[in-house]
C-alpha cells in the first residue's frame, strides 16, 4: 500500500481499453468519464506508442460523455445515453463500446442498463467497466477483450483443429504490436496453423466474431491476456497456452514445438518448417560475425522492460548474440505468482549465464541494481567498470544511459524517440530487425 | 455470475424500521424448510447477520480487503450461521471517510469473482441500509442481481414517505430492466388502523401487503440474546408469523412495477386512514 511509482510505463485501465479499441477497425469507443480523460490518455498512448495516432475515432475525436459536477451529483446515466445515441448517429462503426473512467464508477453509474436501452440498435453497444483504480493499461486490455469475448464472439460448438487465437500483445503498450502479430502469424502458418491475431494487418471485427471455433488460445505473455484466455476457456471451451513472446530462432523453435504439442502436430512437420527458417535466419546473422569479432561487439546487456519483452530479449542477447546479460528489470505491477512464473523464464540459458532479475516499477531503481551487481568506482588506481554496456529499455532509461555512456535502444513503452509502423522484434524476422537495430547503434559512429 | 434459478431478493425500507430483523427472521423461516440461503448485508454498520450468526460478523468483506489486500478467499468473508445459512457483510469505510457506495459495488463484485453464487443456492437476500443514497446502494438491484424487492414499512408517516421514495427508485430500475416490487411487509408499530392504512398504501402503489407482522416484545428479547425469534422461541406466535411471511414470499407470484404516488396523494391516504380522524387532540400513545 502507498507505493509510489517513479515514472510509470503504462497508462490507466481506460488507456489500455482505448488502445485495444484503437486497434480494431470500425470499433467506436464511447468514454463515460469526465472531461479530459480521453485526451490525456490519447496523449500518453500516442507518443509512448511511437506515434500511433488517433485513427478514425480516437485521439482528440473520441466520443465522451464529458461529465461534470452536475452529473456526479445527479448521476451521469442520462448524459451517457444521450452520448451513445449521438455517437451512433455521427460515427460510422460496426460496434460501439462504452468504457468508463474512475468517477462514474465511484458514483455507481449503471452503464449496463444504459447499454440495454440500445439493445435494438443494428450495431451492438457493449458496455465495459474499466475503472482505473482496478488496474493499469494492461488490465484495461483484458477488461475490454474479455467483454468482447463474452458479448461479441459467437459461440461455435465445432472447433477447427488447426485454428488458434493469438492474444497477449497489447496494442500500443507493445509499440511493435502489428509487426509482431504479423510475424507470429507467419511462423504459425509455417506448420499449418491458421492464426487469428484479432488486431493484426487486415484483420477486422469478423476476426473477433469468428474466434469461437479456434481450438487453442496462444497467450504470447505470462501476464497480459491471461484473464481473456480464461474467459475463452470458460465460455467457448477453448484451452489456452502461455508461451511468452518468442524472439530469435531458438525461442521460435521452442515455441513451435510447444504449440505443436498442444495441437498434436507432427514433429516432422515442425522440423521441416524450421529447417528453411534456420537457413535464412543464419544466412543473415552470419553477416555481422566479422565485424562482431573484429571490433569486439560483445556487450554487457541491461534490459529494462515489461513482462513480455524483458525475459525474451534477455535470453536473446545471451543465447543468440553471445552477450553478457547483467540485469533484467521487469517494470510491471505483478502478483507473486506472476513473478515466480516470469522468474522461471530466466532459467537454463544456453550460455549458462543468468542475469540479475528484478521486479521494480521505478525508473531510478536501475542504478541501484547496477550497484548491486557491480562494485562502484572507489577511486582505485585500476577500476574495472561495467562496460561496454548496452541498454534495451524505454526512453525513460535515457538519463541512465547518458550517465553510464551506454547506447540505448528503446524497445518498450514509452518509445517517444522513434516512429514505428510495421517493424517487429518478435519471431525470426523480428529478431533479425532487432539485431540490425542493436548493431546499427554500435556502428553508428563509424 | 449468478444463475437464474437463484431467487435474489433485496429488502429496503426506512432506517430503523426493522429490515435486518425481518430479513433474518424470514431467512430463519426459509432455512428451517431446508432452503439454501445467503444473506448479504449491504450496510456499513455490518449488523445485518447478527441474529443469524449469534453475534456481529467479525470479518466484513471490506475489512478483509483492507487488511489482506487482494488475496481474499471466500472462507475469509463468508460465515455459516443458523442451520447453515451463509452470511456475508459488505461492511464499509469508517464513518465520515471514503465511499460506502463504492464499497458495496466492490464487495458484490468480489463475491461474484470468488464464486459465492453457487448453483445450490435457493435464495440470496440483500439487506440494504435505509436510504438508497447513491448509485452504490442500488447495486443489489442492478441487472443480474436481485430481481425481487420487498419494502419494510409501518403505519408511521415517515416510514411510508420513505417507502414511497424507495418505490420511485425501484420504478426507475424496473422500467429499464427486470427488477420488480414483490410487496410491502408491514412491521407493525401498533398505530391505529395500521393494517388498513398499509393495505391501502400497497394498493395505491400497485402492489400487495404481503404480510402484517404484529408487534411483539419477544423480538426484542431474541435480539438481546443475538438470536432470531425462530431460534429463540420456536413455538411462539411471532415465530409463526415469520414462518408465514417466508411461505408467502416463497409462493409469491405478484411482481409489479410500482406506481409511486405524489406527496399530496400520500398525505390524502394518511388522512383517510390514519392519524387524523377521531383522534384530534388525543395524544395518548
Amino acid at each position: 500500500m502507498g507505493k509510489y511509482v517513479d515514472r510509470p510505463r503504462y497508462g490507466c485501465a481506460l488507456g489500455g481499453a482505448l488502445s485495444l479499441l484503437r486497434a480494431i477497425p470500425r470499433a467506436i469507443p464511447i468514454i463515460h468519464s469526465s472531461t479530459g480523460c480521453g485526451y490525456n490518455v490519447y496523449n500518453g498512448i500516442n507518443a509512448g506508442a511511437a506515434y500511433l495516432g488517433g485513427g478514425y475515432c480516437g485521439g482528440a475525436a473520441l466520443p465522451s460523455s464529458n461529465i461534470i459536477e452536475r452529473n456526479v451529483v445527479f448521476g451521469g446515466e442520462d448524459r451517457l445515453a444521450e452520448q451513445v445515441e449521438k455517437t451512433i448517429e455521427i460515427m460510422d462503426g460496426d460496434i460501439y463500446v462504452i468504457v468508463t473512467g474512475c468517477m462514474v464508477e465511484m458514483i455507481g453509474d449503471d452503464i449496463y442498463s444504459v447499454a440495454r436501452e440500445f439493445e435494438e440498435n443494428d450495431k451492438p453497444v457493449i458496455p465495459v467497466s474499466t475503472p482505473s483504480f482496478q488496474g493499469n493499461s494492461y488490465t484495461g486490455y483484458d477488461m475490454v477483450f474479455s467483454a468482447l469475448v463474452k458479448e461479441y464472439v459467437e459461440a461455435e460448438e465445432e472447433k477447427k483443429v488447426c485454428k488458434v487465437n493469438v492474444i497477449g500483445i497489447v496494442p500500443g503498450e507493445d509499440v511493435f504490436y502489428k509487426g509482431n502479430l504479423k510475424e507470429i502469424k507467419r511462423i504459425l502458418g509455417l506448420i499449418g496453423i491458421d492464426s487469428n491475431t484479432f488486431v493484426g494487418e487486415g484483420e477486422t471485427l469478423d476476426n473477433f466474431k469468428g474466434a469461437g471455433n479456434a481450438s487453442l488460445t496462444i497467450v504470447l505473455s505470462d501476464v497480459y491476456g491471461v484473464e481473456t484466455a480464461k474467459v475463452f476457456e470458460e465460455i467457448h471451451k477453448i484451452p489456452y497456452l502461455l508461451t511468452g513472446l518468442p524472439i530469435g530462432y531458438l525461442q521460435v523453435e521452442n515455441f513451435l514445438y510447444e504449440v505443436g504439442e498442444a495441437l498434436n502436430i507432427d514433429n516432422e512437420v515442425i522440423e521441416k518448417a524450421l529447417e528453411a527458417e534456420k537457413e535464412t535466419y543464419f544466412d543473415y546473422f552470419e553477416r555481422i560475425t566479422d565485424i562482431y569479432n573484429d571490433i569486439d561487439l560483445q556487450r554487457y546487456g541491461i534490459v529494462v522492460a515489461d513482462a513480455n519483452y524483458a525475459p525474451s530479449v534477455s535470453r536473446f542477447i545471451s543465447d543468440e548474440l553471445g552477450w553478457l546479460p547483467q540485469l533484467a528489470m521487469i517494470t510491471d505491477f505483478l502478483t507473486e505468482d506472476q513473478k515466480s512464473r516470469l522468474e522461471s523464464r530466466f532459467e537454463n540459458y544456453d550460455s549458462e549465464l543468468k542475469p540479475l532479475v528484478k521486479f521494480d516499477t521505478d525508473a531510478s531503481a536501475v542504478k541501484k541494481y547496477i550497484r548491486e551487481l557491480w562494485p562502484a568506482d572507489q577511486n582505485e588506481r585500476y577500476y574495472d567498470a561495467l562496460g561496454p554496456g548496452f541498454i534495451l529499455g524505454s526512453v525513460i532509461e535515457r538519463d541512465f544511459a547518458d550517465e553510464f555512456n551506454y547506447p540505448l535502444l528503446s524497445i518498450a513503452f514509452p518509445v517517444t524517440n522513434r516512429v514505428i509502423f510495421n517493424r517487429s522484434y518478435a519471431g525470426i524476422n523480428g529478431a533479425l530487425t532487432l539485431t540490425e537495430d542493436i548493431f546499427s547503434l554500435l556502428v553508428a559512429g563509424r | 455470475m449468478a444463475e437464474k434459478s437463484i431467487r435474489q431478493i433485496a429488502i429496503y425500507g426506512k432506517g430503523g424500521i426493522g429490515k435486518s430483523t425481518t430479513a433474518q427472521n424470514l431467512t430463519a423461516g426459509l432455512v428451517e424448510e431446508d432452503n439454501q440461503v445467503m444473506v448479504v448485508g449491504c450496510d456499513p454498520k455490518a449488523d445485518s447477520t447478527r441474529l443469524l450468526l449469534g453475534g456481529l460478523h467479525q470479518k466484513t468483506v471490506l475489512d478483509t480487503l483492507r487488511e489482506e489486500g487482494e488475496k481474499v478467499n471466500l472462507d475469509d468473508i463468508m460465515r455459516k450461521g443458523f442451520k447453515g445459512v451463509r452470511c456475508v457483510e459488505s461492511g464499509g469505510p469508517e464513518p465520515g471517510v471514503g465511499c460506502a457506495g463504492r464499497g458495496i459495488i466492490t464487495s458484490i463484485g468480489l463475491l461474484e469473482r470468488l464464486g459465492a453464487y453457487t448453483d445450490d443456492l435457493d435464495y440470496v437476500f440483500y439487506d440494504v441500509l435505509g436510504d438508497v443514497v447513491c448509485g452504490g446502494f442500488a447495486m443489489p438491484i442492478r441487472e443480474g442481481k436481485a430481481k425481487e424487492i420487498y419494502i419494510v414499512a409501518s403505519g408511521e408517516m415517515m416510514a411510508l414517505y420513505a417507502a414511497n421514495n424507495i418505490a420511485k427508485g425501484i420504478q426507475r430500475y424496473a422500467l429499464k430492466g427486470g427488477v420488480r416490487l414483490g410487496g410491502i411487509i408491514c412491521n407493525s408499530r401498533n398505530v391505529e388502523r395500521e393494517y388498513e392504512l398499509l393495505a391501502a398504501f400497497s394498493k395505491e402503489l400497485g402492489t400487495q401487503l404481503i404480510h402484517f407482522i404484529p408487534r411483539d416484545n419477544i423480538v426484542q428479547h431474541a435480539e438481546i440474546r443475538k438470536k432470531t425469534v425462530i431460534e429463540y422461541n420456536s413455538e411462539s406466535n411471532q415465530a409463526n408469523e415469520y414462518r408465514s411471511l417466508a411461505k408467502k414470499i416463497k409462493k409469491n407470484t405478484m411482481f409489479v412495477i410500482p406506481k409511486p404516488m405524489t406527496g399530496e396523494r400520500l398525505e390524502e391516504i394518511l388522512f383517510e386512514y390514519g392519524l387524523m380522524d377521531n383522534l384530534e387532540d388525543d395524544y395518548r400513545i
